[in-house]
C-alpha cells in the first residue's frame, strides 16, 4: 500500500524537552485524520516535521519525499493552513492570487474566484482590513483552488465564531475532499470535526496514545450507562474509564462483549471527546 | 525564473512606499524647488531682467566649462538626494527582509508556497541590488528631464536658445549611464554590508537595528583599545576597514579638486587604492580587485549563515 505519510522513529528534541518521542505513523491516501492531543503534546511539532518546517531525527517520508530536504518541491503537493493569522497583513487579495498563481503550478484562479464570489471579500481588500473569519475564508479559497494531495490544517478555526467554523468544514467536505486527497486536522474543538474524520490519532507527551479508524472506534469501544446498583457489576468487566453523571455511572470499554454489556444498561458509541479523556487520563476521573 | 520574478514583484508590492513613493517624493521636491526658484525671481523682478542677464552671462562663458558644469549637475547635484535616500531605503529594507515575516508569523504562509529559501533570499537580494536602484534611477532621469524642460521654457521666454544654453551641453546620456552604472557597481561593492544586514535580519530576535550596529562598534572599540594598550598608536581596526571601504565606494559621492580644476568623484578621494574619477574603468577596477574578492567572500559567509538560519526560522 502506498502511504501519504510514513514515519518511523520520528523524534524531535529541543534543548530540554522531547516534543515528539519515537513515533511510528502510516497514513494512507483518501483519509481525513484528526490529530488530537492536549496542549504541548507535540501535535504542532509533528506537523512541522511533516511540512519540512523543522528538523527531526528518524525516518519520515511525505508523498515519497524527504520534507527536511525537499520542502520547496514537496509544497507543490501539500498545502497547509497554520491557524488564522498567517496571511501577510499588507497584501491585497488580487496580489495574493497573482502571486500564488505564479508560484504554484497547481493553482486554479478560476476556482479561487468562484469560492471568493460566495464571500464578501473583494479583490482590492487588504488582508489587514478583513475580519478574522474573512481571512480564513480567503486562505481556504486559495488552498481549495490548489490541486494538492495532502492538506494540513493546524487549528484552522481557532478564534472563529460558530457560523464560520461550520461553514469552513462544510466547504472542505463538499467542495474539496475526495478519495485522492488526504487531510490532517489538529483542533481543540473535537466535537466539530468528529463526524467528518475517518481516522483518529491521539498524541500524549510526544507519543501516540491511540491510532485507529473511526469504524474501528465504533467496533471496539463502547460506552455503558448504568444505575448505581449495577455499577459494581460493570466495574467487574474492566472498563477503561469510569465517571459519574447525574447519579448514574458511565463506563468506557475496549473490546468488551456487547451482549454482556447490554444486560447491565444503555449502550452507546462513545464520542471522540470522551474517548480522548479516557485515553489521556487512563483511569477514574 | 517565473517564480523568482513573482517573488521580486512581491517585494515591490510590500515595499511600494519605500521603493516607488519615496523617489517620486524626492523628484517632486526637486521640481517644486525649481519652480519656487523661478517664481521667486519673477516676484522680485517682473521682466526677468536679472535672470536674463544671468542667462546672457552664462552664454558668454567658455563652452567646455559650461559643459563640465552641466555634466557635474547631471551626475552629482541632481542624483545626490536620490543616492542618499536610496542607501537609507536599502539599508532598512534588508534589515527587515528576513525579520518582519518572522515577527508577524506570515513566514508560515511564505513557507507553504513551493519556493525554496534560497530563491526567497535571492529575490530579496535582487530587490535591494537591482529593483530599488533602477526605480530610483528612472525617477532621477525623469526629474532631470522635467527640470531641463522647465528651464528651457524659461530660457526661451528670455529670448535665448535653450539648446546652446542647456540641452546641448554636458551629454546627459553619458551622465545618466554613469549614475546607473555607479548604482549597480555599488550594489556589488556593498555586498558584504548587504550580507551582514540579511544575516542580522535572519538572526535578531528583536530590534535588528541594534544587532546590526552594536557588534561592529564593540569590536572596533575593543580593537582600538587593545591596539592602543600595545603600541600607543591608532591604526588598522574595523572602523578603519569600514571607512576605507566607504571611501573606495564606486558611488558618485563627492568632488575631487586638482588645484584650480575640480571634478566629481567616486567615493571620497582620501585613499589612492583606486582612481576616483567618474569613469567605467575606475568602477570596474574596484569590482575586479582583491578588496572586492575579500568582500565577496565575507558576503558569502554572511549570506550562507542567513540562509542557514532562515531554514530553521520555523523551528520553535
Amino acid at each position: 500500500m502506498n502511504y501519504v505519510i510514513e514515519a518511523q522513529g520520528l523524534t524531535k528534541r529541543y534543548k530540554r524537552t522531547t516534543a515528539v518521542d519515537n513515533i511510528d505513523l502510516q497514513i494512507p491516501s483518501g483519509r481525513i485524520v484528526g490529530l488530537i492531543g492536549p496542549n504541548g503534546a507535540g501535535k504542532t511539532t509533528a506537523l512541522k516535521a511533516i511540512l519540512g518546517l523543522a528538523n527531526y531525527d528518524g525516518e519520515l517520508s511525505v508523498l515519497g519525499k524527504n520534507p527536511s530536504k525537499d520542502r520547496a518541491s514537496l509544497m507543490e503537493d501539500v498545502c497547509f493552513i497554520a491557524d488564522v493569522a498567517v496571511l501577510p497583513r499588507w497584501i491585497r487579495v488580487w496580489q495574493l492570487i497573482e502571486l500564488t498563481e505564479n508560484i504554484h503550478p497547481k493553482f486554479s484562479r478560476e476556482k479561487c474566484l468562484k469560492y471568493l464570489a460566495s464571500t464578501k471579500i473583494t479583490m482590492n481588500d487588504k488582508v489587514k482590513q478583513l475580519s478574522k473569519g474573512m481571512v480564513v475564508q480567503l486562505h481556504l479559497a486559495i488552498v481549495m483552488a490548489i490541486d494538492v494531495k495532502l492538506l494540513v490544517l493546524d487549528e484552522p478555526t481557532l478564534g472563529l465564531d460558530i457560523l464560520y467554523r461550520k461553514q469552513f468544514y462544510t466547504n472542505l467536505l463538499n467542495d474539496y475532499f475526495d478519495e485522492e486527497r488526504t487531510i490532517i486536522i489538529t483542533t481543540h474543538q473535537v466535537e466539530e470535526v468528529e463526524h467528518i474524520l475517518s481516522d483518529l490519532i491521539f498524541i500524549q507527551d510526544g507519543r501516540i496514545a491511540l491510532d485507529c479508524s473511526m469504524e474501528k472506534v465504533q467496533e471496539s469501544y463502547a460506552e455503558l450507562v448504568v444505575t448505581p446498583d449495577q455499577a459494581a457489576a460493570a466495574r467487574e468487566l474492566q472498563p477503561l474509564y469510569e465517571r459519574e453523571l447525574f447519579g448514574r455511572y458511565i463506563f468506557l470499554y475496549e473490546n468488551a462483549d456487547h451482549e454482556q454489556l447490554k444486560a447491565l444498561g444503555e449502550l452507546h458509541t462513545p464520542s471522540v471527546a470522551d474517548l480522548f479523556v479516557a485515553t489521556m487520563s487512563g483511569g477514574t476521573s | 525564473m517565473n517564480r523568482l520574478m513573482a517573488l521580486v514583484k512581491r517585494e515591490f508590492w510590500e515595499n511600494k512606499g519605500a521603493f516607488r513613493t519615496t523617489p517620486l517624493v524626492i523628484g517632486g521636491i526637486y521640481i517644486v524647488l525649481c519652480l519656487m526658484f523661478i517664481i521667486t525671481f519673477s516676484h522680485f523682478d517682473n521682466e526677468f531682467q536679472s535672470l536674463k542677464e544671468l542667462a546672457r552671462f552664462i552664454a558668454q562663458q567658455d563652452v567646455d566649462l559650461r559643459s563640465k558644469i552641466m555634466y557635474a549637475i547631471t551626475i552629482s547635484i541632481i542624483p545626490s538626494l536620490f543616492t542618499l535616500v536610496l542607501a537609507i531605503v536599502v539599508f532598512f529594507y534588508l534589515l527587515g527582509s528576513l525579520f518582519d515575516d518572522r515577527k508577524d508569523r506570515s513566514i508560515l504562509f511564505w513557507k507553504s508556497l513551493p519556493a525554496s529559501d534560497t530563491l526567497t533570499m535571492a529575490s530579496k537580494l535582487l530587490a535591494a541590488m537591482v529593483l530599488a536602484p533602477v526605480i530610483f534611477w528612472i525617477v532621477y532621469v525623469l526629474t532631470h528631464i522635467v527640470i531641463m524642460l522647465i528651464f528651457s521654457v524659461v530660457v526661451l521666454s528670455l529670448g535665448e536658445n535653450p539648446w546652446t544654453l542647456l540641452l546641448g551641453l554636458g551629454n546627459p546620456f553619458k551622465g545618466w549611464s554613469m549614475v546607473l552604472l555607479s548604482y549597480l557597481a555599488q550594489s556589488i561593492w556593498a555586498l558584504p554590508l548587504y550580507g551582514w544586514l540579511m544575516l542580522v535580519s535572519s538572526f535578531a530576535p528583536r530590534i535588528p537595528l541594534l544587532f546590526a550596529i552594536l557588534p561592529p562598534v564593540v569590536i572596533a572599540v575593543l580593537q582600538i583599545w587593545i591596539e592602543f594598550l600595545k603600541t600607543f598608536t591608532l591604526k588598522n581596526n574595523l572602523f578603519g576597514v569600514i571607512g576605507e571601504w566607504f571611501a573606495n565606494s564606486p558611488l558618485i559621492m563627492s568632488a575631487d579638486d586638482h588645484g584650480d580644476e575640480f571634478a566629481i568623484a567616486l567615493g571620497i578621494p582620501l585613499t589612492d587604492t583606486f582612481g576616483h574619477e567618474v569613469t567605467v574603468a575606475n568602477m570596474l577596477d574596484r569590482l575586479f580587485s582583491i578588496n572586492m574578492l575579500i568582500g565577496l567572500a565575507v558576503a558569502a559567509v554572511f549570506l550562507g549563515a542567513a540562509l542557514w538560519l532562515r531554514r530553521r526560522a520555523t523551528e520553535s
